[in-house]
C-alpha cells in the first residue's frame, strides 16, 4: 500500500497516491482555482424528478466548490436557476456536455452507457454505480478510464452503508399497497374487525424495515388514526430462508396473507423464490410487494429473474399493476409463466416517490462526505484517514476492483 | 471546560465496579486513539484484567498512561465509562467535568437530577445520534444475537416431542413485541436462531426454520389476538420501546396462555421501578431482571420472589432477560464501542473539551450535541 504524502515545490503540489504515483497540481488548482464539480440531470422515465435540492447546492458552494448545474436542473421539481442561483457567484448554468468535464460529477442514477465518453480526464464520477451486479457498467467505466465513486458503496468501518434510503424502500412500497386497499376500506378497519397479515420475506436490511413499515400501515399518521378508531392493527410475519424454501410452510402463510412483500437477498437470481403456482394460494384480494425489484435480463448468462415469478417489473411511471391491466406482461420474458396474478407494487427507484424527501435525506447524508472531496481527490483518499475519508475510499472502482472476490459480495 | 494548547485534557477511564459478570473495559487501541488525540489519560489500577488484559498492554503501546485509583480516575475533565457509575463513585466527579456514558436520560429521571445536582455536564452515549436520528454508539446487532442465543439454548432443553432438533417438528414460532431498531436486528437474529453454526446446522438437516410474527405494542390492546398469538408461541421476545412504561404490554395473566416449554426473552429490559408514587413495571410484567451474573431464570427461580410487590407475577415460564446483553462477549463488544466512539473523542478532544463544541457545527458535533445533558429537557 502506498504511502499519500504531500510535496511542495517550486510552484507546483503533488500528491503521491496509494498507486505510488505522483499526481501534481498547480498550485493555484489548490489554492486559487476552486474546485469544481457538476451536476447533470437524470434522463430517466418521466416520472423521475429527483434532483439535488437549493439548500444543498448551496452548501457546496459553502464547501468551497464552484458549482455548474446543467441549464433546466431542478425544473422537474419546480424549481428554477434562480432558486439555486440566488445571487450566490458560485453557481453556474453549464451545458449537459460540459457538465460531465468538472472535477467531480455528482448524479444520483447512473449515467448511461454512452455517456462515459464525455467526462473529463480528470472528472470523479459520484454516483449509485453499483458495482457488484453491473458488471457491464464497470468494462464501460474502465474503458474510458473513469475515476467512479458508487455512493451504495460508501460503507463505514462496519460495513454499512453511509448513502441509503432503505426505509424509503419499504415505506414507499407498503405505504402504496395500504393505499390501494384504502380505496374501498376506509381507515382500513374491515368489517370483521380482523388484523392484516402481511407476510415479508427477507430479513436483511430492507426487510428489517418493511416489519416496521408494515406494522405501522406504511405511513404513521395512517396507522395513528387506525389506532385511534379501534382498528385491529397489522401481524407481520417475517421469513428467512430456512422457511421460505418450505412449499407446504410457505403455502400456508399464503392462504392467510393480504400482502406478501419480497425484500429478499438472492444468492441466486436465476432461480425464483416464489414460484408462480404459488401466487394462486393467496387471497384473491392480496398485493404482492416487490422491495426487490431485480430486474428481467435475459441476455445475461445465467438470466436474473424476479424473487417472485411473473410479476411485472414497475418503474416511477407505473408501480401499480392491476392482474387483469394490460401492461402486465410488457416487462415480463415471454419464457417466464404470469398465470397466476394478483395486485402488483413494484418501481425500480421506490425512494423517488417522494422526491423532494429523499434528496433532503441524501443530500444530508452526503455532506460530511463531499467537505472531505474538497481536501483530497480520487487519488489521494487514504483506507487510513479519519471516518468518512475511510468511507470513500471503499467506495472508489480502484477500491472494488482490487478487493478479494469473496468481498465483493452484494 | 474548554482547555487551551497549553493545557492539556485529562480522561479518566474508571473500572466499571457492578456485577462479577461485568468485563468490559475499553482496548488499548482505543486508548491509543486518546492519547494521539493530544490528551492525558488516567486508568483505574487493574483496567482490562477482567478481560485478560494486563496493565503493561495499555502501558506499552503509550507511555501517556497512568495508573491511579478508581477515585483519582472520576477526577478527570473528561470521564468515559461504558454504563453509568452508582451514585457513590459518581460523587467523586469533579464540579464542571464530564462524563460520557450510556445514561439513559430518558428513563432514569432520578439519575438525571443527581447528576445535575452535582454541577457535572454529561454526553450520554446512546443520545449520540445522526441527523436522521440514527444512534451512533450502540450494539443492537450483540443484543439481539447474544439474547437470541441464549434463549434457542434454553428451548433445546424445553421444547417438546419430536424435540427441538427433529425434522419432523414444526416451525418454531416467535412472537416480538416491538419493531424498532432493535426489533429489526431481532428478526435476523431470531430467523437464524441466534448462532449461524446452529443455524447451518439445522437448515443442512432440512429441520423446519423459523417464523417471526411481529406486532407493534398497540396490537396488545386487543387481547383476542394477543391470547391467540401467545397460545402459539415458543420465544415471546420484549424489543418494545414504550412511551409510558407505567402500563405492562403483556399483562401477567397473558403468560398462562403460553405453552409449557416457552421462553420469554427480555431484550427491553426496562427496570420494575417506584418513583413518587408511579409504578414502572417491565413490558412484560412478572419476569425478573436479569444481568451478566444470572441471565436464565427456570419458572421456579427463587428470584421471582425478589421481584417489587407492586408486580403481578403468578404465572411463571422460563426467561432470559440480562441488563447488558452485549457484555455477555466482552471483547467483542467492546470492539464495536471503540470504533463507533472514536471520532466522537476526536471531535471532543480536538474543540479543546465539551466547551467548544458547537452544537450545530459539523457533523460529529451536531451528534455530541444531542446527547448533552445541558440540552436535555426533563
Amino acid at each position: 500500500m502506498g504511502v499519500i504524502s504531500n510535496v511542495l515545490s517550486a510552484g507546483h503540489y503533488y500528491q503521491i497516491g496509494l498507486d505510488n504515483f505522483i499526481y501534481q497540481f498547480q498550485m493555484e488548482d489548490r489554492v486559487s482555482k476552486k474546485i469544481s464539480i457538476g451536476f447533470p440531470i437524470m434522463r430517466e422515465e418521466p416520472g423521475e424528478k429527483r434532483v439535488f435540492l437549493p439548500d444543498f447546492i448551496r452548501k457546496m458552494t459553502e464547501i468551497g466548490f464552484e458549482v455548474f448545474i446543467e441549464e433546466g436542473y431542478g425544473n422537474s421539481l419546480n424549481f428554477y436557476y434562480d432558486d439555486y442561483k440566488n445571487d450566490n457567484p458560485q453557481i453556474h448554468p453549464l451545458e449537459r456536455e460540459e457538465i460531465f468535464k468538472q472535477d467531480y460529477v455528482l448524479i444520483l442514477r447512473s449515467p448511461h452507457d454512452d455517456e462515459f465518453s464525455l467526462f473529463g480526464k480528470n472528472s470523479c464520477l459520484i454516483s449509485m454505480l453499483h458495482y457488484p451486479t453491473h458488471p457491464l457498467r464497470r468494462k464501460i467505466m474502465g474503458k474510458n478510464n473513469i475515476q467512479a465513486i458508487s455512493l451504495d458503496s460508501i460503507m463505514d468501518d462496519f460495513n454499512l452503508r453511509l448513502v441509503e434510503n432503505m426505509k424509503s424502500v419499504a415505506w414507499n412500497g407498503l405505504e402504496v399497497a395500504y393505499t390501494q386497499f384504502e380505496k374501498y376500506i376506509p381507515n382500513l378497519i374491515r368489517e370483521d374487525g380482523t388484523p392484516w397479515k402481511v407476510l415479508v420475506i427477507g430479513t436483511g436490511m430492507v426487510g428489517k424495515q418493511a416489519v416496521e413499515a408494515a406494522s405501522k400501515l406504511g405511513r404513521k399518521e395512517r396507522n395513528n388514526e387506525h389506532i385511534r378508531l379501534g382498528g385491529p392493527g397489522v401481524i407481520v410475519n417475517s421469513v428467512g430462508r430456512n422457511i421460505a424454501s418450505h412449499a407446504e410452510q410457505m403455502i400456508a402463510l399464503f392462504t392467510q396473507s393480504d400482502i406478501i412483500v419480497d425484500s429478499t437477498q438472492r444468492h441466486d437470481p436465476s432461480k425464483p423464490i416464489i414460484p408462480n403456482e404459488w401466487i394462486a394460494y393467496l387471497p384473491e384480494h392480496a398485493i404482492v410487494v416487490d422491495l426487490s425489484v431485480d430486474p428481467y435480463t435475459p441476455e445475461t448468462i445465467p438470466p436474473v429473474v424476479k424473487g417472485i415469478e411473473g410479476i411485472p417489473h414497475g418503474s416511477l411511471d407505473q408501480f401499480v399493476f392491476e392482474k387483469d391491466g394490460p401492461n402486465w406482461e410488457k416487462t415480463i420474458p415471454k419464457s417466464i409463466p404470469t398465470k397466476n396474478r394478483r395486485k402488483v407494487i413494484s418501481c425500480y427507484s421506490w425512494p423517488g416517490i417522494h422526491p423532494e424527501s429523499c434528496m433532503r435525506h441524501y443530500g444530508q447524508q452526503l455532506l460530511p462526505l463531499m467537505r472531505v472531496l474538497f481536501k483530497k481527490n480520487y487519488h489521494t483518499l487514504s483506507p487510513d484517514g479519519l471516518y468518512f475519508e475511510r468511507a470513500l475510499f471503499r467506495a472508489r472502482l480502484d477500491s472494488f476492483v482490487k478487493r478479494k472476490p469473496d468481498q465483493k459480495k452484494i | 471546560m474548554k482547555k487551551t494548547n497549553n493545557q492539556k485534557i485529562t480522561i479518566g477511564l474508571p473500572l466499571m465496579h457492578l456485577e462479577c459478570g461485568e468485563k468490559r473495559s475499553f482496548l488499548p487501541d482505543f486508548v491509543r486513539t486518546l492519547e494521539k488525540c493530544d490528551a492525558d489519560v488516567y486508568l483505574e489500577h487493574g483496567y482490562g484484567v477482567r478481560m485478560g488484559l494486563e496493565d503493561s498492554a495499555y502501558s506499552e503501546i503509550t507511555s501517556r498512561i497512568t495508573f491511579v485509583s478508581g477515585r483519582e480516575a472520576y477526577r478527570q475533565d473528561i470521564v468515559l465509562v461504558l454504563r453509568c457509575p452508582s451514585d457513590n463513585d459518581l460523587r467523586n466527579l469533579r464540579a464542571g467535568s464530564c462524563l460520557i456514558s450510556m445514561l439513559h436520560y430518558a428513563t432514569q429521571p432520578e439519575r438525571v437530577r443527581f447528576l445535575r445536582s452535582l454541577g457535572v455536564n454529561s454526553i450520554s452515549l446512546d443520545s449520540i445520534k445522526d441527523d436522521s436520528g440514527r444512534r451512533l454508539i450502540e450494539n443492537f446487532h450483540a443484543v439481539a444475537w447474544n439474547g437470541l442465543e441464549a434463549a434457542f439454548r434454553v428451548l433445546q432443553g424445553t421444547y417438546p416431542k419430536p424435540g427441538f432438533f427433529s425434522p419432523d417438528r414444526q416451525p418454531i414460532q416467535i412472537t416480538l413485541l416491538g419493531v424498532g431498531a432493535l426489533g429489526a436486528h431481532t428478526v435476523k437474529a431470531a430467523v437464524r436462531y441466534g448462532s449461524i453454526p446452529l443455524h447451518e446446522r439445522l437448515a443442512r438437516e432440512n429441520v423446519p426454520g423459523v417464523i417471526v410474527t411481529a406486532v407493534d405494542y398497540d396490537i396488545t390492546n386487543h387481547a383476542d389476538i394477543m391470547l391467540g398469538l401467545l397460545s402459539k408461541t415458543d420465544i415471546l421476545v420484549d424489543t418494545s420501546a414504550r412511551l409510558d412504561t407505567t402500563r405492562a404490554i403483556i399483562p401477567n395473566e397473558w403468560l398462562a396462555y403460553l405453552p409449557d416449554h416457552a421462553v420469554i426473552l427480555d431484550l427491553s429490559v426496562d427496570p420494575y421501578q417506584q418513583i413518587q408514587g408511579d409504578n414502572y413495571t417491565k413490558g412484560i410484567e412478572g419476569i425478573p431482571q436479569g444481568n451478566l451474573d444470572q441471565y436464565i431464570f427456570t419458572p421456579d427461580d427463587p428470584i421471582y420472589a425478589k421481584i417489587p410487590g407492586f408486580v403481578h407475577t403468578e404465572h411463571h415460564r422460563n426467561v432470559v432477560s440480562c441488563y447488558s446483553w452485549p457484555g455477555i462477549h466482552p471483547k467483542d463488544c467492546m470492539q464495536v464501542y471503540g470504533p463507533q466512539l472514536r471520532p466522537i473523542m476526536r471531535m471532543l478532544l480536538s474543540r479543546g473539551g465539551l466547551n467548544g463544541i458547537d452544537p450545530n457545527g459539523r457533523y460529529f458535533e451536531r451528534a455530541i450535541g444531542r446527547a448533552l445533558l445541558s440540552n436535555w429537557i426533563g
